[in-house]
């Protein structure tokens, strides 16, 4: 492991855009944790995120991890600019000739995207952690950890993505395609999902639709990408603006998105690994 | 003899048939060449027996282990087509890696850059190398690791005249070390001056495998000249050894049935009063052989 590691290293850290972008990366997903300590101008509007409750425990976990997870596609690029490399490059296949086992290699990059999410992940919960102590009303030691897995949420929702790009990249194998191919299934799950709503709500009754959209389990959920953004909400309900207004916030632990989500990841992991196996270099 | 390699009823098929049913052996010491025209299927085969090419048929050994593993790969130095390395890192820093990858002491990326002339630019970025630079860098990659097999497909491809001597002399470097080499190209003199044994591949078959020498059945053939051709004609013909003569841009070629030494000849022919003004014995080029042998199997 410690010899994939360092090949790794070697690899990469002498990549430009690899350097630049994980340098990148880092800054803003420091900067962007600190984003409710700044006045906003919403028309005229004053909007503190602080105000509004950002930094209280146990709502934080739930706010940081969902604005530095926005973030994923900057940390998204680098992965895929390092394995796309490997193939315009055509390193891969003198790898392979070097003595390098196609195992080794899927080793080697799921390493690379392990360390940025365990690093991303570990940052958002110190810096989270001292601005909770910091900035929030509450400092109930049981409040404090009570939505702690939202930063376990957070790292697979990373990991999800990344092995999903890591899996594009064996694909396509070359960076532009990777995209397209990124935002040609984005647009398949929504387009997908609107279809499946549409037919099932058809011929339900007006009074009965918004239960059924609550209770039922749609295909669609399941999708990656859908699964990975139900690992954690949109905390906007959660903000004091919105419980003024009325709005609620319901969140139940999504059980059923985690298991999609690691599933995915071993699909994606076997599949890339399938790909380099059966395709001839 | 050691056999290094053991390939039998080897078949790729893409859309067409690359590799068609080919077997032949290596054995340890030699140097190989793989002859063939361009999309003879050279590449494909080196493709299946370093594993980075999928066999639709057929089976080999590698040191009387078979198929490919990555320890075998790792006692295997190979240049493919082109060489491969990162463009943005230094000829250094990509023999870091393959020294990490086949598990040899870093100590020998120097050596090795030293055996190709380029230590002193070492740490210069790859993508700023010249073409003959990059080879000769993927020479001392392959060497990295003491193979005890090198693969080499169109080592002198692309490169000017200097380039390519500088190659050549490294590879009969190599082999006088005794390493085991098998080395492909559609360079015919090329294989002619650096290989004991070919395999010839036409349209994914192998069309002859054993050595050089053996390739041609013939015995040669002498060049001569005298004052008098039509008198030196007739007297070869007199000899009955030759089975064919003819005049050809003012020398008289003779093709030899029954051998006979230069100094025979000429004593015969001076015992006929003939003096000749040229006389030379030669064997078939490689060229001449191989062009013989692809016509020969027009399939």
């Amino acid at each position: 492991m410690i010899r994939l590691l360092k090949l790794e290293y070697l690899k990469n850290l002498n990549y430009n855009p690899f350097r630049i972008f994980t340098l990148l990366y880092f800054l803003v997903l420091t900067l962007l944790l600190f984003i409710g300590l700044v006045d906003f101008d919403l028309a005229g509007l004053k909007v503190n995120l602080k105000e509004q409750g950002m930094y209280n425990f146990p709502g934080i976990w739930n706010f940081t991890t969902y604005i530095v997870g926005l973030l994923k596609i900057f940390l998204g690029c680098i992965i895929v600019f390092s394995i796309c490399q490997e193939f315009s490059n055509r390193m891969f296949k003198q790898n392979i000739i070097d003595g390098l086992s196609r195992e080794e290699f899927i080793a080697s990059k799921l390493l690379t995207i392990l360390v940025f999410t365990i690093f991303s992940t570990l940052l958002v919960f110190v810096i989270a952690l001292v601005l909770g102590k910091t900035y929030s009303d509450t400092q109930d030691s049981e409040l404090i950890f009570k939505e702690i897995y939202f930063i376990f949420n957070y790292f697979l929702k990373l990991f999800t993505f990344f092995t999903f790009l890591m899996f594009l990249s064996v694909l396509f194998r070359k960076s532009i395609f990777v995209f397209l191919g990124f935002f040609m299934l984005w647009f398949a799950e929504g387009i997908f999902s609107g279809i499946e709503k549409f037919t099932l709500l058809k011929n339900v009754a007006q009074k009965d639709k918004a239960r059924v959209m609550l209770e039922h389990h749609f295909i669609s959920d399941y999708l990656p990408l859908e699964s990975m953004s139900s690992l954690i909400p949109n905390p906007l309900v959660r903000t004091k603006m919105a419980q003024m207004i009325g709005m609620d916030f319901k969140f139940e632990y999504p059980v059923s998105s985690v298991i999609a989500c690691a599933v995915w990841s071993l699909i994606f992991i076997g599949g890339s690994y399938l790909i380099l196996k059966k395709k001839d270099w | 003899m050691e056999k290094i390699l053991e390939v039998k009823n080897l078949t790729k098929k893409f859309k067409h048939i690359a590799v068609n049913n080919i077997s032949f052996d290596v054995e340890k010491g030699n140097v190989y060449g793989l002859l063939g025209p361009n999309g003879s299927g050279k590449s494909t085969t080196f493709g299946m027996l370093l594993s980075t090419i999928n066999p639709t048929s057929g089976s080999w050994k590698w040191f009387g282990k078979d198929g490919t593993d990555t320890e075998t790969l790792k006692k295997i130095g190979a240049i493919i087509e082109q060489p491969n390395f990162y463009p943005y890192l230094s000829a250094e820093k990509n023999l870091q890696i393959v020294a990490e990858i086949k598990g040899v002491s870093e100590k020998r990326i120097d050596e090795v850059l030293d055996i190709v002339n380029l230590l002193a630019r070492k740490k210069d970025a790859f993508r700023t190398y010249s073409l003959g630079m990059k080879q000769r860098l993927a020479i001392a990659s392959a060497l990295l690791a003491d193979p005890e097999v090198l693969i080499l497909d169109e080592p002198t491809n692309g490169l000017d005249p200097e380039g390519i001597i500088q190659i050549r002399e490294i590879i009969s470097k190599i082999a006088k070390s005794g390493t085991t080499i098998i080395v492909a190209s559609h360079l015919l003199d090329e294989i002619e001056k650096i290989c004991s044994h070919v395999i010839v591949l036409k349209q994914g078959t192998a069309i002859y495998s054993g050595s050089v020498d053996a390739m041609s059945n013939t015995k040669g053939f002498f060049e001569l000249k005298a004052d008098d051709m039509s008198q030196l004609i007739s007297a070869l013909e007199s000899f009955g050894i030759f089975s064919s003569i003819k005049e050809h841009d003012n020398l008289i070629v003779a093709q030899i049935s029954e051998d006979i030494s230069a100094s025979e000849l000429n004593r015969k022919l001076f015992d006929k009063g003939i003096a000749l003004a040229h006389l030379q014995k030669k064997k078939e080029s490689l060229e001449t052989q191989f062009l013989e042998l692809v016509k020969q199997n027009n399939l």
